[in-house]
């Protein structure tokens, strides 16, 4: 292994991101071939986390755009303030204002910055911008997003064209509720992060949640890896194996048992029909065989 | 390994995806000789992970880019460079391959074969097909009709509104940008309003066949149905399944509608085979469900019903579609006889699941359906 992408590795370990070779190659290759890296992944899996921590270990900003449906440009890129605007207009107008030009009120002390025009003027170095949960947006969205990051410049009418000071680190994450476009993934370096490993998942616990000790971190790792073999509508992504493994710290348990396990199972499963087809007789040889080892069933 | 070599490697495997029906551009080799010249070349892993980013792999193709990746790149790539013979010639052909037809079916028994097919349908009598007269060929008149028909169709479908603000004329919301922006050429003034509203959105459909045996007498049909609705409606994603599941998109191309009918239809009655409908649809949930259908997607299921698998699957399969989809639509051609009751133990167990169950077996069933359309 290249020892850059192993020292990504530890970094990202070290601000509490436990991450496998392929996460760490992938955002090894964006930072180096400054690329925008487009992560996949079912929901819970840790993408919009890996934008968290690269930002914390690149010590700069996070500027985080939220992607919905409907999502347009005044909202992402820039916006016009509009009542000081007219506020301006109307002293004009009652002569108590004579120096009022349209280049005046078509300034960028008007403009109020959404986070891509954000992304691109910032003068402190390079920040990390995250484009979250971009399969939401609109087509034309979608679109628009391939422009900007593919020029990293943004031309106002009334201004002209603005050009990156430092170009961002861009990560985009999607849900895959849509497919997304084939010319925006050409553009982007692309990363499907996949359910994680036993080990991987136990490290995750620890790290997360250091109150679980070792013997429950197990037992709720192998639970969780037993359960998404089963046939599910929404799998638990790692975000939920944090939720429980704390839920059940506080629950001062130091390891599972079927009726714990019930009464617990929101933190995981979050489908009524998931719910409803695990019946406690589903149950309880899954809790088994998480705590296999530990307590041979007698 | 020098940057040189490098390159013709990269090149080789990308094609070699290529022909795997792994989509890889020029651009996407390039970004993968960026990234090998970045990674430590004597780990295998790395230089795995390395060009499934830069090549940007999808989980569904991880398993055929994996086998090409240790052919390729295990054994020394300059060993491992596959032909262009084992490459399907055509989509049928390649299905074929993966259903394993019965040998044997050549063209001159195809009209044989489709009679002995109809004989086998339940409820159904050949006297029965010569009244209603389905499509069993259709020409081009026909298939401009149903062209015209399915763009009626289209319409219904569009009915849904996206969430984005686009301007108009009418009525809508204050556009405070545009209005303001009209403003300062008035003085500060606003003598007109603009407003905008939500637009009208393209419907997206997905459509899944069934082409099993039970379902010959119709697959010219349906095929000029799916073709024609292709064109109708762009964002349309038709699937096709008997014991397996197949995606069409790809090769319809609405521009060469004669064509590629042409071309499919020579090899329709050799479609034919059993039927595992609930295994095809938990395929289509498992693989395509999320990227495919969304609040705004009509799926439109089309077959008969007749499954020979496990109906529980088949139930909890169109259980996920239908909490995803917008609609549920099934278009069962049996319904055009007037016996019919959707009695077949598929049908019973999708029917919770299904919005809308109409007959397509005709122009004339089609035409009536249209109305209903609307959501």
């Amino acid at each position: 292994m290249k020892a850059e992408i192993r020292a990504m590795q530890e970094a990202m370990e070290r601000h509490g991101y436990i991450a496998d070779p392929a996460i760490a190659t992938a955002v090894f290759l964006a930072r180096e071939m400054k690329k925008p890296l487009l992560i996949e992944g079912d929901a819970g899996v840790g993408k919009t986390e890996v934008a968290k921590v690269l930002a914390r270990l690149l010590d700069t900003e996070l500027i985080r755009l939220q992607c919905y449906e409907g999502l347009d440009v005044s909202t992402a890129l820039y916006e016009w303030d509009y009542p000081r605007q007219m506020l301006r207009v109307r002293m004009a107008a009652e002569g108590s204002d004579p120096s009022l030009t349209e280049q005046v009120i078509f300034s960028r002390a008007y403009l109020l910055e959404r986070p891509l025009l954000k992304a691109i003027t910032r003068r402190e170095g390079s920040p990390v911008l995250l484009v979250d949960e971009v399969d939401r947006a609109d087509d034309g969205f979608e679109a628009f997003l391939l422009e900007v990051l593919s020029e990293f410049q943004v031309t106002i009418p009334e201004i002209g064209t603005i050009r990156a000071e430092h170009v961002p680190y861009v990560i985009l994450t999607s849900n895959r509720s849509r497919e997304i476009g084939d010319a925006l993934r050409r553009r982007c370096l692309y990363l499907y992060i996949e359910h994680p490993t036993l080990e991987k998942e136990v490290r995750i616990i620890r790290a997360r949640v250091p109150e679980a000790g070792e013997r429950l971190a197990g037992q709720i790792g192998r639970f969780l890896q037993a359960l998404r073999q089963r046939r599910l509508l929404k799998s638990p992504g790692a975000a939920e194996t944090i939720d429980w493994a704390q839920a059940l710290v506080r629950l001062h348990r130091d390891e599972l048992d079927p009726e714990i396990v019930q009464q617990t199972l929101g933190c995981i499963l979050k489908d009524r029909n998931d719910l409803r087809d695990l019946t406690p007789s589903d149950l309880s040889p899954l809790v088994r065989q998480a705590r296999g080892i530990e307590v041979p069933a007698s | 390994m020098s940057e040189k070599s490098l390159v013709v490697h990269v090149a080789r495997f990308a094609r070699a995806l290529r022909e795997r029906e792994i989509l890889v551009s020029p651009a996407d080799e390039v970004d993968a000789v960026t990234a090998l010249t970045l990674v430590d070349l004597s780990d295998r892993a790395e230089v795995r992970q390395a060009l499934r980013v830069a090549l940007k792999i999808r989980p569904r193709d991880a398993g055929a880019f994996d086998e090409l990746f240790k052919r390729f790149w295990e054994s020394g790539p300059a060993a491992a460079d596959p032909g262009r013979s084992s490459r399907p010639a055509s989509p049928p052909a390649a299905l074929l391959r993966r259903q394993g037809a019965a040998p044997g079916s050549e063209p001159e028994s195809r009209d044989l074969e489709r009679d002995v097919a109809v004989g086998d349908l339940p409820g159904y009598s050949p006297e029965a097909l010569l009244r209603k007269k389905p499509f069993e060929e259709c020409t081009e008149s026909d298939l401009r009709a149903m062209e015209r028909l399915l763009e009626r169709a289209a319409y219904r479908l569009a009915t849904c509104r996206s969430r984005r603000l686009v301007p108009t004329r009418g009525r809508g919301a204050v556009d405070l940008r545009r209005s303001f922006r009209k403003a300062v050429e008035t003085d500060g003034e606003f003598l007109r309003l603009a407003r905008r509203a939500r637009a009208v959105e393209e419907p997206r459909l997905v459509v899944l066949c069934d082409t099993s045996g039970s379902m010959d007498a119709h697959t010219r049909f349906l095929l000029c149905f799916l073709l024609a609705l292709k064109r109708a409606v762009r964002r349309t994603e038709i699937f096709v399944f008997n014991t397996a599941l197949t995606r069409l998109t790809p090769w319809l191309s609405p521009a060469r509608i004669g064509s590629t009918l042409e071309r499919l239809a020579a090899e329709v009655p050799d479609w034919s085979g059993g039927t595992r409908i609930g295994e095809s649809l938990a395929e289509f949930v498992a693989r395509h469900l999320d990227e495919m259908v969304d609040g705004k997607t009509v799926v439109i299921v089309v077959s008969d019903g007749l499954d020979r698998g496990d109906t529980a699957i088949l139930g909890a399969a169109m259980r996920a579609i239908r909490s995803r989809a917008r609609r549920v639509i099934w278009l069962n051609p049996l319904m055009g006889d007037p016996r019919f009751e959707p009695t077949a133990r598929g049908m019973e167990a999708a029917l919770p699941f299904v919005d809308l169950l109409a007959s397509a077996h005709n122009l004339e069933s089609l035409e009536r359906l249209i109305p209903r359309l609307a959501a």
